[in-house]
């Protein structure tokens, strides 16, 4: 304890009169807010801490202060909150499709506006561009990728032997999907369900995601770049929902109503449902738990296979002082380098967003442990971001309550989504 | 006839009773099963389940729960003691001390209950920025410590308060204060016991405020420490959550259980139900 407490201070010394020599306006020291949620299970604010430690330790003349700050619902409140208050962090991580909120707010600053030398160009590019499309908008960069997610199929492989398929070729097609659901479906002797083909959650606040990849899949988009359009009544997005609604209305390999996202994952333990669309961030609690062989595979097309992109991004607070935002910008390129990516995708199950860190020894070694991880990386390049407009809170419930409208049989889908895009025109109509 | 009637309708409005007790319990009672068995067992449900305390024991070592008892505790003791002085002298004042616009200023307090504290959120956190109080526990408590609902309450108690009794200790020579604390407090003892019980449950729950004015471990309550095992993205550990649930909630629910029949008495007493 105290050799280490004796080398920290030594660590501390040594980089401290280093910086010293180099400037002398090190000595005053620029302390920064930085806001992140915890949006999954383990002891994540310690591994945060260690990060920022070692990131002190880096940039002596940078005191960061570190603030867990609940989901991203409330981070974002807390974050707009002092933001208005004219006190904001200088950092904050929130969700990648806040991001026109934010700008509407006018409290984001571009994040390229830092972006000055090579080397910051070369780290810009060191990103996958999947997941750079979703913080572009007019031009500039506005967040940078962190704790960023991918929606996979988990499958039961013994569910699918059991069921006289192959266990390793999962459907890659929606035909294929239905055809294999209706092989695994399993009944009792009275005619109940016990164990349903697939489970697509669709309940209010994680339908719009999960859709989102349905569309694509079927060859079209929820909204355009700028945020200012849906196209919720494309006939290939009503395609998309009713293909869902039929899962369970006619192919009857769905639960009825609504699928849970919260309990999906148990249902697919306790083997009640043998096909589940879910995030990759499961695949630690599956892998731990599951009691049978199970696959994780790429979602499958109409014709084309597409799933989506979720998760958070770094974004700088234009109120914070300009010192406060160039120590922003150091810490967020420490954060997002290969290694601390790699670190933070093991630690988590997030998608490391950069080609970089799936090269690092840390992350080689543990793709290897668990090929699994491969399958959701490997399907990024085939991935579209997540629903995001203007006014996102608005038209993200808007199109949830339709889409749970078609789902629970209170409005065809055409029905429901004809009603929610011209409730969405209203909404947007100031953008455009 | 009559009778039979009235035993009748008895029956129902217990059995309706009982009906309404088993739902309000049921979450309780899920909790408690899925806390104190694995996690395979969480939906399902088997009399042979093994017991375990893991949960307990990862919830426990996951963040720092005796920190953020301490502070809770703070922050309910701090605005407890606050209302119940702050609104028994609005009340007495609005009761006993009558001047012109008085009802009118009662209206405007009335005004603030229509007002969610949400609204405030943005107003609140500059205030409070500009006394350089953000992150610390008189923050979490500042904005709550007049009470409109406990003024009204408080008051309407000490209008009922015949007004011989405060004549007669006048009288007898006790001043303004001593009126207050030997009659009228006295008296509205009830309803006391009933509105502390309602403040400490709302804020030992309150959670968005909390979160937004502080930042540190050592001003955080209990509810912004449960939040972090509220994994949504991934799924819900449900294992853990009602682990942590029931860490929580087991000061206050102990504290019920002991007291039970004196809150049930006062409840029955001061009309709030």
């Amino acid at each position: 304890m105290t050799s280490k407490l004796l080398k920290k201070t030594a660590v501390a010394l040594g980089g401290l009169s280093l910086a010293a020599l180099m400037a002398g306006s090190a000595w005053a020291n620029t302390t920064i807010d930085f806001y992140y949620p915890v949006q999954v299970g383990g002891p994540l604010t310690k591994v945060i801490d260690g990060y920022v430690a070692k990131f002190e330790e880096a940039n002596p003349d940078i005191d960061v202060n570190a603030v867990y700050s609940g989901n991203y619902n409330d981070t974002t409140t807390k974050a707009l909150t002092a933001a208005k208050s004219s006190a904001p962090p200088a950092v904050a991580v929130l969700l990648a499709t806040d991001i026109f909120t934010l700008i509407d707010e006018d409290v984001v600053e571009p994040v390229d506006t830092y972006v000055k030398t090579d080397e910051d160009k070369a780290w810009v590019e060191g990103f996958m561009p999947a997941f750079l499309k979703s913080a572009q908008v007019d031009g500039n960069l506005w967040s940078i990728p962190f704790q960023r997610s991918t929606a996979v199929l988990y499958y039961n492989k013994d569910a699918f032997a059991e069921g006289g398929l192959d266990p390793e070729a999962y459907p890659k097609t929606w035909d294929e999907m239905v055809a294999d659901g209706k092989a695994v479906l399993k009944k009792d002797a009275s005619g109940q369900v016990t164990r349903w083909g697939v489970g697509i959650p669709g309940n209010i606040g994680s339908s719009q995601w999960l859709f989102g990849a349905l569309v694509a899949q079927n060859g079209a988009r929820l909204a355009n770049e700028e945020g200012t359009e849906t196209y919720l009544t494309d006939p290939k997005v009503i395609e998309a929902l009713q293909f869902w609604v039929d899962l369970s209305s006619k192919d009857g390999i769905h639960p009825a109503g609504i699928q849970e996202w919260g309990t999906t994952p148990q249902d697919f333990l306790e083997q009640r449902i043998a096909m589940i669309w879910t995030t990759t961030g499961n695949l630690t609690n599956i892998r731990k738990n599951a009691s049978f062989k199970f696959g994780l595979a790429p979602y499958p097309g109409n014709p084309k296979p597409a799933s989506v992109l979720g998760g958070g991004n770094f974004y700088i607070f234009k109120g914070a002082p300009d010192d406060q935002k160039e120590a922003a910008f150091k810490l967020i390129k420490f954060l997002t380098s290969d290694e601390i990516l790699a670190d933070w995708g093991i630690q988590t199950g997030y998608i490391a967003p950069r080609d970089g860190s799936w090269e690092t020894p840390a992350l080689k070694e543990y793709a290897a442990k668990v090929p699994e991880i491969l399958v959701a990386k490997n399907q990024i390049p085939d991935s579209v971001p997540e629903f995001s407009t203007h006014e996102n809170a608005r038209t993200t419930k808007v199109l949830n309550d339709a889409i749970a409208a078609a789902l629970t049989g209170t409005k065809s889908a055409e029905q429901a989504l004809t009603d929610a895009q011209a409730e969405i025109d209203r909404i947007l109509r100031p953008y455009r | 006839m009559s009778a039979q009637r009235k035993n009748s309708s008895e029956i129902v409005v217990t059995a309706g009773g009982w009906l309404l007790a088993l739902i309000w319990i049921l979450p309780l009672l899920y909790a408690f099963w899925t806390a104190f068995h694995p996690p395979a067992y969480a939906a399902r449900f088997d009399l042979l389940a093994p017991w375990t305390l893991e949960n307990f024991e990862r919830v426990w070592t996951a963040a720092p729960f005796p920190r953020y008892f301490l502070n809770t505790f703070l922050l309910v003791t701090l605005i407890l003691v606050c209302q119940f002085v702050i609104c028994t002298m609005a009340a007495y004042a609005f009761v006993c001390f009558p001047f012109r616009g008085s009802e009118l200023l009662f209206m405007f307090v009335l005004l603030q209950l229509m007002i969610m504290p949400e609204a405030l959120l943005v107003e609140n956190y500059k205030t409070l920025g500009q006394l350089g109080l953000l992150d610390t526990i008189a923050a979490m408590g500042l904005p709550y410590l007049a009470s409109a609902f406990g003024i009204f309450l408080f008051r309407q108690t000490f209008k009922s308060i015949p007004k011989e009794l405060e004549e007669a200790a006048r009288l007898e020579g006790a001043n303004l204060v001593q009126v207050l604390l030997r009659v009228f407090v006295p008296v509205a003892k009830p309803i006391y016991i009933a509105y502390g019980l309602v403040t400490v449950s709302y804020h030992w729950n309150n959670f968005l405020w909390p979160l937004v004015v502080t930042n540190s471990v050592e001003t955080r309550p209990i509810t912004v420490g449960l939040q972090i095992f509220a994994t949504v993205e991934q799924g819900v550990d449900w294992s853990l959550i009602t682990a942590a649930t029931i860490i929580s909630v087991a000061p206050l629910l102990i504290a019920f259980l002991l007291f039970q029949r004196q809150f049930v008495q006062s409840f029955m007493r001061a009309g709030i139900r």
